[in-house]
């Protein structure tokens, strides 16, 4: 994968289309914390030359050129990026949410949105198995408290 | 199985559990990413004739997967240490209440019974030989 800057997104897709890259394959994005990394990938389907570019926004309040005037295949993955984390794709000629009702809250597939559900019911990994009817652990009581794999510190916090 | 419609024997269709090889260690329960196995036990002490001090075994109460949550990601069979976990390629249980796709203890022993022998179906797929205890 090729790292361009975010400024310079829309150019090197004109570039790489007008360069023979017609058939475009996808566009996506990975929370990495403090940025978020955009890939997109398009081939040309007469040498099969593949072209995968990567370009990174802020995790809050990120903005990137819309390559959906390029590729109208492009449309419904912003679509989908953009609601699903929360990035603006500026010039699309459609920016209607995708598959989430606009009024819905935080990006839900940012890894800082905790999921309702998540919090609504009780992890069953809590349950140690040593556990003994009067409720006194029987195992190391040094032992740290098990956490499901994943999830943030502050989640899940027990009562004493 | 469907007989017109049989699926290869490595498909992920339905986890069958072994009951007598699960030691209730929870590492399944906690590594499930949809949280959809259950567990219950307690502590037996155990006598073993010429032993000095009865020995604490894990007793199994209760074991269930919700056919519901579960994504098939076949975690829980990677994970178990004592091989009581298995895939089973059958996959005819739909149900109409979604409540009935929590299968219990006795329904994941039931599908158990279904696991095939394993078959080397490409290269390199003894690595992931199990055997499957009779
Ligand atoms: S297959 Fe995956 S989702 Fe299903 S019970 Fe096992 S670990 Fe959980
Ligand atoms: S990992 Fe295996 S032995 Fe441990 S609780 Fe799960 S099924 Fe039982």
């Amino acid at each position: 994968m090729r790292t361009v800057d975010a400024g310079a997104w829309r150019e090197e897709w004109a570039a790489a289309r007008a360069a023979g890259a017609h058939y475009f394959d996808f566009l996506t994005a990975v929370d990495r914390g403090d940025r978020l990394e955009v890939v997109a990938h398009a081939v040309d389907l007469g040498t099969m030359d593949r072209v995968l570019l990567g370009t990174s926004v802020p995790t809050r309040g990120g903005r990137l050129d819309s390559i959906s005037p390029l590729f109208a295949g492009a449309a419904w993955h912003e679509r989908e990026a953009a609601e699903m984390f929360g990035i603006t794709f500026a010039g699309h000629p459609d920016p209607r949410p995708l598959l989430l009702r606009a009024s819905e809250g935080a990006p839900p597939l940012l890894k800082s949105t905790v999921l309702a559900a998540r919090v609504a019911v009780a992890w069953p990994g809590a349950a140690e198995p040593e556990v003994r009817d009067d409720g006194r652990r029987t195992g190391n009581p040094s032992r740290r408290r098990q956490r499901p794999p994943g999830a943030p510190d502050d989640w899940l916090e027990e009562g004493p | 199985m469907s007989a017109d419609l049989p699926a290869p024997s490595q498909a992920r269709g339905v986890i069958g559990l072994v009951a007598s090889a699960c030691t209730s260690c929870m590492i399944c329960v906690r590594e499930c990413p949809t949280w959809c196995i259950t567990l219950d036990s307690h502590t037996e002490q155990v006598d073993e004739p010429g032993a000095r001090r009865p020995r604490s075994v894990n007793v199994l109460d209760a074991f269930a997967i919700d056919y519901g949550l579960c994504m098939y990601c076949g975690i829980c069979v990677e994970v178990c240490p004592f091989e009581a976990l298995f895939w089973s390629p059958e996959y005819e249980y739909s149900e109409v209440r979604i409540a009935d796709l929590l299968h219990d203890k006795t329904r994941l022993g039931q599908w158990f019974e279904t696991v095939p022998d394993f078959e080397p179906l490409e290269a390199g797929s003894e690595v992931k030989v199990k055997k499957v205890p009779r």
